[in-house]
């Protein structure tokens, strides 16, 4: 009887040894595990590449004292991945990237999944989006097209990929609408690879136009063969000084094709705040800074809250062009 | 002329330093290993082997994941040739004869002639790299939908003819690859399409884990029943890897005239190394006096196949060098790890970076001499694979098969997909229902539409479009005198039964 109940009681003391331990590390969160940054794609794309440089930068600034991996969990336009993450509730360890994808695909109904699901960590960086069109077309500015385009919508293919209701395809028409035309008579060309498919289109004269990110046309600006309309930047992109914002041509629109963090939903205040400190130290590194400058990327940089409110207000702009042409109701 | 022989030579001084000859092959090794693992492909091997060349110059670097590429691309078929289960979508084909051959004792040739056709495929892919990359890329630019459309009903008509027996029941493989190709979301409309409400399936039916089902894994259960029968396999035919006298001399013409053919379909954007393959399997075909071998373990239908994926791939670093877009999984992997290193691929970069644009180039050449060097003495160990008794082997591919599966997309989910597959190609095989359309059809259908629809918004609705095209009306003969030879020869063999 006796030694049972001294079992026990060791028992409970050491239960409540390990809970004030656990007490004690609450209060100063950090990475227990292997840290797992997930890729909801495969090799080679913006979200593998953005995981792997966040790594990069982690890895050699010293921010963390755990080992990251990257996992690439393609499928379902980044559901999947998204899925796993879900599944890690209230673990500090998983990391995902993320884009406006985790909007869109809700909103069009691929899947359950939004950013409510998650703790949206941050927006770390942006590629700002173009028109484009061949070198020797008869359009200068954004006006021009889209008053040609008034004038014969059925004259005018624009090619768009992977699949409608993607940044490239809101940014088009919002530009229509705001231009004055009508987005539901626009033609619009699906490519399911992207720029590899859009491009060559684009200069064997296929299309008239193509609404894309900045970054897969610039090796086609540099060498003459096309032109960009008008760019969805704040401000003039040095890369490409010569070429107007959509705001310096009249229209209010700024649009980032932007690529953040996600965390596993359930989270602590301890853990939560772990990561929006390291994450406001990496952007601060020069290896962060340096990654940025190779890829050309811009920074766009915003912390767990503002991001939040961020996500908000893109949802509700996204929701009403994608109404306006009835991919959603 | 001689601008482009200073070039290469420029080149040729760069592949050649003592380091960049050493990575190739320490790069075409990794890459030949990879890629004998089913469904490891070129495009996942490049991406597990990119951080070795972080702290790599960037010529270093690009020709090193050269190196990777086209080892991967060479191993990719020692699997198809000795358990029946392609490595990629590009292997399939080797699987026809390739694996016919290994089992009537005849591997050492199979795995020769497959390491042959790919070094002469690669050689002749990188000749039209150097002196034909400009013109080629300006054809390329010339291929609308519509010209696409009419490609790929071509390819899939073509492969009508390879099928064994009735016509009939090849259309109705290719129908059925039809059906399966539109599980999915569909880009143009974002409707979601027949996933009966399992979301897994919204990405449509992955290839490579129904191909993995029915072929690998619908092999076991095909060679269940005969788990005990060991094969009596002459240790001698067996240890040899290298080709007769009539083995060259049957399959130097196939290698020659289906290298330029992969090349020129690895350009257009998104055809790639299943398209080339086939194509080349079919042209073999129907130039061959003995078309009823193949199938049965003809040389030429693997030596032609193999020596037009391996120019394919060349031919797919053509849109990667000169629009700097990548024209391949693999290429797409290969511009994001040159991006990190600071370098962008593109049509500046023969100007600015002209040592690296043409240190690849010749890397490639150096490269394919020393794969061949690797891969001949590598057959030898993998022939000894053939005398491991069924009960041993079958659970072994098994074992692979599902491995591999899993590796695609980490999902619990194609575990079921494959097995069902395999049921499914079980079935095909006993109804004597020829796979090859099916796959096919399953492959190039979700292009197929789309380039359908592409083309028919851009004629704004009108059908002229097909047909008003020269590129394309070519292709439209082509796929109709295709159609009607696969009938004439249909009804010759029904002719010759009665």
């Amino acid at each position: 009887m006796n030694r049972k109940w001294g079992v026990l009681s060791g028992l409970i003391a050491a239960a409540l040894v390990a809970g004030g331990a656990q007490a004690a590390l609450a209060k100063d969160w950090k990475p227990q595990r292997p840290i797992e940054i997930i890729a909801p794609a495969g090799p080679g794309g913006g979200w593998d590449l953005l995981s792997r440089t966040v790594q990069k930068a982690l890895t050699e600034e010293k921010l963390v004292d755990r080992p990251i991996i990257v996992t690439n969990k393609p499928g379902g336009g980044g559901a999947a991945g998204w899925t796993y993450l879900k599944g890690k509730e209230g673990q500090g360890e998983f990391l995902a990237a993320t884009s406006p994808l985790i909007l869109q695909n809700n909103l069009l109904g691929k899947s359950p999944l939004t950013f409510h699901d998650f703790f949206p960590l941050a927006a770390l960086m942006a590629e700002w989006e173009v028109v484009a069109v061949k070198a020797d077309s008869p359009w200068k500015d954004g006006k021009a097209f889209f008053e040609a385009m008034k004038k014969d919508p059925s004259s005018m293919h624009i090619g768009v990929g992977p699949a409608l209701g993607n940044d490239d395809h809101i940014q088009f028409l919002t530009l229509t609408k705001e231009f004055g035309a009508d987005p539901k008579a626009v033609k619009f060309v699906v490519y399911p690879k992207t720029a590899s498919e859009q491009i060559p289109a684009l200069l064997g004269g296929h299309i008239q136009a193509i609404t894309i990110s900045l970054a897969e046309t610039l090796e086609q600006v540099k060498a003459g063969k096309i032109r960009l309309l008008g760019v969805s930047s704040p401000e003039r992109v040095p890369a490409i000084p010569e070429v107007p914002t959509w705001k310096e041509q009249g229209v209010d629109f700024v649009f980032p094709h932007w690529r953040g963090l996600i965390a596993a939903p359930g989270l602590s205040a301890e853990q939560k705040k772990f990561w929006n400190d390291t994450i406001a130290k990496m952007v601060k590194t020069p290896t962060w800074k340096k990654s940025l400058e190779t890829l050309e990327w811009d920074s766009f940089y915003q912390n767990a809250a503002a991001h939040e409110a961020f996500l908000g207000k893109q949802d509700v702009l996204m929701r009403d062009s994608l109404k306006s042409v009835g991919l959603i109701k | 002329m001689d601008a482009v022989f200073h070039n290469l030579l420029l080149g040729l001084d760069l592949a050649l330093t003592p380091t960049n000859v050493l990575w190739v092959f320490i790069g075409g090794l990794m890459g030949t290993v990879i890629g004998m693992l089913p469904g490891l492909g070129p495009a996942t091997g490049v991406a597990i082997l990119i951080p070795i060349t972080y702290g790599m110059n960037p010529a270093t670097a690009l020709i090193t994941m050269c190196a990777i590429y086209y080892g991967a691309m060479f191993g990719g078929s020692r699997a198809a040739i000795m358990i029946n289960t392609p490595g990629d979508a590009s292997a399939i084909v080797s699987c026809f004869d390739g694996y016919p051959m290994a089992k009537s004792g005849r591997a050492g040739s199979a795995l020769a002639v497959s390491a042959i056709a790919s070094f002469v495929g690669g050689i002749v892919g990188m000749i039209c790299l150097t002196f034909f990359t400009a013109p080629v890329a300006a054809m390329a630019l010339q291929f609308g939908p519509a010209e696409k459309f009419s490609l790929m009903l071509f390819a899939l008509t073509a492969t009508i003819t390879l099928s064994e027996g009735s016509v009939l029941k090849g259309f109705i493989a290719m129908g059925m690859g039809f059906m399966l190709s539109t599980i999915g979301i569909d880009g143009q409309s974002g409707a979601i399409r027949f996933t009966m409400g399992i979301s897994e399936l919204q990405d449509g039916i992955d290839f490579l884990v129904m191909m993995i089902g029915l072929y690998a894994v619908a092999e076991v259960f095909k060679n269940y029943k005969a788990i005990d029968v060991r094969y009596d396999v002459d240790a001698k035919s067996i240890g040899r890897v290298w080709l007769s006298w009539a083995e060259f001399k049957a399959t130097i013409m196939p290698m020659l005239r289906n290298s330029p053919l992969g090349f020129c379909v690895g350009v257009l954007p998104g055809a790639g190394g299943t398209i080339a393959t086939f194509l080349a399997y079919a042209v073999e075909k129907s130039v061959s006096k003995k078309p009823e071998t193949f199938g049965k373990g003809a040389i030429e239908g693997l030596a032609g196949p193999e020596a037009a994926n391996n120019a394919c791939s060349c031919g797919a670093l053509v849109p990667l060098l000169t629009l700097g877009i990548p024209g391949s999984g693999t290429t797409a992997v290969m511009l994001g790890a040159l991006m990190m290193l600071g370098v962008r691929p593109g049509p500046v970069l023969f100007e600015q970076h002209p040592e690296i644009a043409w240190g690849v180039i010749a890397s490639m050449l150096v490269g394919n001499v020393i794969l061949l060097m690797i891969n001949l003495p590598l057959a030898v160990p993998l022939v000894r694979l053939l005398k491991i008794p069924q009960r041993i082997m079958l659970p072994l591919i098994l074992g692979m098969g599902y491995m591999g599966t899993y590796f695609l997309n980490y999902s619990a989910f194609d575990f079921i997909l494959v097995s069902v597959c395999a049921l499914g190609g079980y079935m095909l095989v006993k109804l004597e229902i020829p796979i090859p359309p099916l796959v096919l059809a399953l492959i190039l259908g979700a292009m197929t539409e789309q380039s359908f629809r592409n083309a028919l918004t851009i004629a704004n609705g009108s059908f002229g479009i097909f047909y008003e095209k020269p590129i394309s009306l070519a292709f439209l003969v082509l796929a109709a005198v295709s159609l009607v030879y696969a009938l004439r020869k249909h009804k010759k063999i029904v002719q010759m039964r009665d």
